[in-house]
């Protein structure tokens, strides 16, 4: 009796449990939720109705008009251009970041050597440096470089910045793999990067997935540095859709602004749906152990 | 001419040395075995010899080539780590020919050395398995093939078995001997695990704090240990360590002990002459279990065997033996008496004491006496 009692009370906790986390879900896709049905009415149904009334019919001129020919400031061109601007940003930023993270991690934890703790200590700091104070000083660096106003430019400074996160994040998953390992290999007689290529890298998955979506997330997002070191033809697609928004000529297109918001938002989604699960294990990895 | 030589080797982390002057020197195909407690330094040594630690001073040579400096990879060094480190992202067979394929050996040599590997140490059936789908057992042994692929000069043995469950340390313990004797390699091999030490070893050196106590075959070491730490870390059950007194009678050099009922018994030492500056002092006399035993008829009047009647504290059959706990001058005694010697705790018996292959140890240096 006493049993069947607690199965109860822990069955009513499971269903609270599910209760509760379904009503978060609710509130934090609610926002999306009201996005893309503005984005799907014409401008006389957003007015006339409420944020929840659903479209008369499935109008994609918005998000036609927000890709191809909406103004972002004195061209209008839509934020398409930007789109793409931004993926020519992102990826060799992420790829770039990446690589260094795991090779200094690497380096941090199988090839110790006098100060690496130091050293690895003062790259973390690396990680809470606000993007602010660095701002001017890039500026200057930059255009000594002859990179401002470049894809170039901002990919280095995306890189030089996301360093010592990519860093942090190897170096914590390489010290959990044994360190018999880097001996056996370099008694059967391989090399630094022959260990790194052969050993390390093909071991890398999980933490290699979360350093991605880490650094594309982080780039993808940002709208300072997009706004600060790019030129006119290289802005990311965050300061075309803060363009987009803020350019009207008449009234204020709603469904436009939300079909963009939307358009811009989507690889980040993507990245999550499709790699979300392998982000948590990567982020956990190690942790029990070592 | 010896294939390895360790001269002087000291070895220092900034905060105290972990290897202070080892000197060690072993022939072609001898099977050397470093032995010691955790923290002796006997793991940092194999990780000099193999070159993945500098030493501090001294040299290490093999053959004659003084390998001090050389990289791990020059060494010709093939080793087996006691977590066995196979490449989990890579097949056994890969994680075999791994070394070979680094060294630039042709894909069908590598096939044909994988091959005569596996057969040899029976895992032809594995060979295309990943390592985390092997037992422990199996890993084991793939560590092994890995190491014999690249048929290097020396072979090293980091705690090997360490990570095997009892049944299947002993039949790995009878392979790597089977296999020492069939390929007659040089092979240095480090354990905590003193009867490993014994049963495999062509030459032991045991270790504490950084320092080798002695050096020699098993037999010296077990028969004719250098001092006290020595006698009780080989051998199982332990050496008896037994406080007595030094005495002459009759111009013989003995030790004293006090029997059941309270009597001194004298008891003869083989080298007398050499205890007979400590007459009158207190010397710790170390006997082995087996010189403790139930009377035997064939033994009794040689000239180093005395009876003594004794208390029996407890007895432990283990089936061939039993172990029977006696105290003498105030310090319990194992003793290896035969199963059928039928007594009970409480009861007092006579025991028959070999002093044939006693030793002695100063009480406060622990250092031998009668050496």
């Amino acid at each position: 009796m006493v049993k069947a009692q607690a199965d109860m009370t822990q069955r009513m906790l499971r269903y609270g449990i599910y209760l509760f986390l379904g009503l978060m879900a609710l509130i934090y896709l609610m926002p999306f939720w009201v996005m893309l049905l503005t984005s799907l009415k014409d401008v006389e149904e957003i007015r006339s109705g409420t944020l929840l009334s659903l479209p008369g019919s499935l109008d994609l001129s918005a998000w036609d008009k927000a890709w191809n020919s909406a103004c972002t400031g004195t061209t209008c061109e839509g934020i398409g251009p930007y789109f793409m601007n931004s993926f020519k940003i992102v990826i060799p930023a992420v790829a770039i970041s990446t690589l260094l993270g795991a090779l200094n991690g690497y380096v941090l934890s199988m090839w110790r050597f006098r100060g690496s703790e130091v050293l690895f200590g003062l790259l973390l700091v690396g990680c809470f440096i606000p993007f602010q104070v660095i701002l001017l000083p890039m500026v200057r660096t930059l255009s000594v470089f002859g990179m401002a106003n470049s894809t170039s430019g901002l990919i280095s400074v995306h890189v030089i910045y996301g360093v010592a996160f990519t860093t942090l994040f190897f170096r914590n998953f390489y010290i959990g793999i044994p360190k018999e390992l880097i001996s056996a290999a370099k008694l059967d007689g391989a090399g630094f990067f022959f260990i790194f290529r052969r050993i390390l890298l093909p071991l890398s998955t999980p933490i290699i997935v979360v350093s991605v979506i880490w650094q594309f997330t982080q780039i993808w997002n940002d709208f300072l540095f997009g706004v600060v070191f790019s030129g006119v033809d290289t802005q990311p697609v965050t300061v075309a859709l803060n363009n987009l928004v803020n350019t009207s000529f008449g009234g204020k297109q709603y469904n436009v602004d939300m079909a963009a918001a939307l358009i811009a938002a989507m690889p980040t989604l993507l990245v999550y749906i499709v790699a979300g699960k392998y982000f948590v294990r990567g982020l956990t990895a190690g942790a029990v152990k070592g | 001419m010896a294939a390895l030589t360790i001269e002087n080797v000291t070895k220092n982390y900034g905060e105290g040395d972990i290897l202070k002057g080892i000197d060690i020197a072993i022939d072609k195909g001898e099977f050397l075995i470093l032995v010691g407690p955790s923290g002796c330094g006997k793991s940092t040594l194999m990780n000099t010899i193999a070159g993945l630690e500098d030493v501090t001073g001294g040299r290490i040579l093999m053959g004659q080539e003084d390998v001090t400096e050389l990289p791990p990879k020059d060494r010709d060094i093939a080793m087996v780590f006691q977590s066995y480190a196979l490449y989990p992202n890579m097949s056994v067979s890969e994680n075999i020919a791994f070394g070979l394929e680094i060294r630039k050996v042709p894909k069908a040599e590598r096939e044909a050395e994988v091959q005569r590997v596996a057969k040899m140490l029976q895992i032809e059936h594995l060979l295309q398995r990943r390592p985390g789908q092997l037992s422990g057992g199996q890993r084991q042994r793939v560590a092994m093939g890995r190491a014999l692929a690249r048929r290097p000069r020396l072979y090293l043995f980091d705690e090997p078995l360490s990570n095997l469950d009892a049944k299947l340390r002993v039949e790995m313990r009878t392979e790597i001997k089977k296999l020492h004797h069939r390929l007659g390699t040089t092979i240095v091999y480090v354990t905590h695990d003193q009867i490993e030490a014994m049963t495999l070893a062509d030459r032991i050196a045991v270790m504490k704090d950084g320092i080798v106590q002695q050096f020699g075959t098993p037999q010296e070491i077990y028969d004719n240990p250098a001092n006290q730490f020595v006698a009780g870390f080989m051998g199982s059950p332990a050496m008896n360590f037994i406080p007595c007194k030094v005495v002459s009678a009759d111009g013989e050099t003995g030790v004293e002990i006090t029997d059941a009922a309270g009597n001194p018994v004298f008891l003869p030492v083989p080298n007398g002459d050499k205890l007979s500056a400590a007459v009158g002092q207190m010397v710790t006399l170390g006997l082995r279990p087996e010189m403790v035993t139930d009377p035997q008829i064939h033994k009794s009047g040689e000239a180093w065997v005395r009876e003594v009647s004794l208390p029996v504290l407890i007895t432990e059959p283990t089936g061939a033996d039993t172990m029977l706990v006696t105290r003498i001058n105030e310090t319990e005694v194992d003793c290896r008496v035969a199963p059928r010697f039928d007594v009970s705790a409480g009861e007092t018996v006579s025991l028959m004491i070999d002093m044939s292959m006693a030793v002695f140890f100063d009480p406060q240096t622990e250092e031998r006496l009668d050496r």
